[in-house]
């Protein structure tokens, strides 16, 4: 029975890891959508160029933070969250 | 993984030697690069005041820092890279270098998380500090414009005396 619930546990933190990490994808479809407009606004304006460039690196590295959030989420739910459980299982069943 | 790694190494050093850095991207590196150094320093006392600062925090902060940085230029690079490409494959490639990026990011973090050589805590604080950065960059770059008025309104009052 306690090695059930241990494989539960470690079966819905593996699970909700990768549910986390579904909000890795949005950053890459959306650095993708800014990066293919600002080629489209350099091609119209050349000139422009440096300031689409320092604009584009902030924007992108702002959108990233939220797949960093979800990265992090889920690296303590593989690496963190699976022994307290357990510990906290240990100690409720004794 | 290991298919993943090389590759994403691959593609740096591609983007490394085939083109020149943007001096744009270079400039914003290093702006990145000094505010991290900043704030780790802060982090470091942060730690030494409470007590819990040892070998480990210094290790950790240098992984995590230093990545972070990385991780700001690389994304340059491909940036760099991209805005000479049509928008579909500049779409692409940006979404191809987000993957290795994150890839490269996760074992960074499980390396931080499970060496115990690094502070774990140390590792990952570090990683979220370039975007302290840009969120802090609009109060500079307030205060260089108010000052580029307060010159240019000086100059002004010289001309007219």
């Amino acid at each position: 029975m306690l090695e059930l619930a241990i494989g539960i546990m470690l079966g819905l933190c593996a699970l909700g890891a990768g549910c986390a990490m579904i909000a890795g994808i949005g950053p890459g479809i959306g650095e993708g959508n800014a990066v293919a407009k600002a080629c489209e606004a350099i091609g119209r304006q050349p000139e422009s160029r440096s300031a689409v460039t320092t604009t584009m690196l902030m924007g992108c590295a702002v959108a990233e933070t939220t797949g960093l959030y979800a990265l992090v989420i889920a690296i303590l739910l593989i690496f963190v969250a699976p022994g307290r459980f357990v510990d906290i299982l240990l100690a409720a069943i004794k | 993984m290991v298919v993943c790694v090389y590759r994403a190494t691959l593609i740096i050093y591609n983007a490394m030697s085939m083109q020149k850095i943007d001096p744009t991207v270079k400039k914003e590196t290093i702006y990145i690069a000094l505010f991290v150094i900043v704030l780790s320093m802060a982090m470091e006392a942060v730690f030494l005041i409470i007590g819990k600062w040892d070998l480990y925090v210094l290790f950790g902060n240098l992984l995590g820092g230093g990545f972070a940085v990385l991780n700001f230029f690389l994304m340059g690079l491909t940036l760099q890279s991209a805005l000479k490409k049509e928008p579909e494959q500049a779409a692409a490639s940006m979404k191809l270098s987000q993957t290795y990026r994150m890839f490269m990011l996760f074992i960074v973090a499980g390396v931080g998380l499970l060496v115990p050589v690094f502070n774990a805590v140390a590792t990952i604080i570090p990683l979220f500090f370039p975007r302290i950065a840009i969120a802090l960059r609009p109060l500079l770059d307030r205060n260089k414009k108010e000052e580029k008025e307060g010159e240019e309104e000086d100059a002004g009052e010289d001309d007219g005396v």
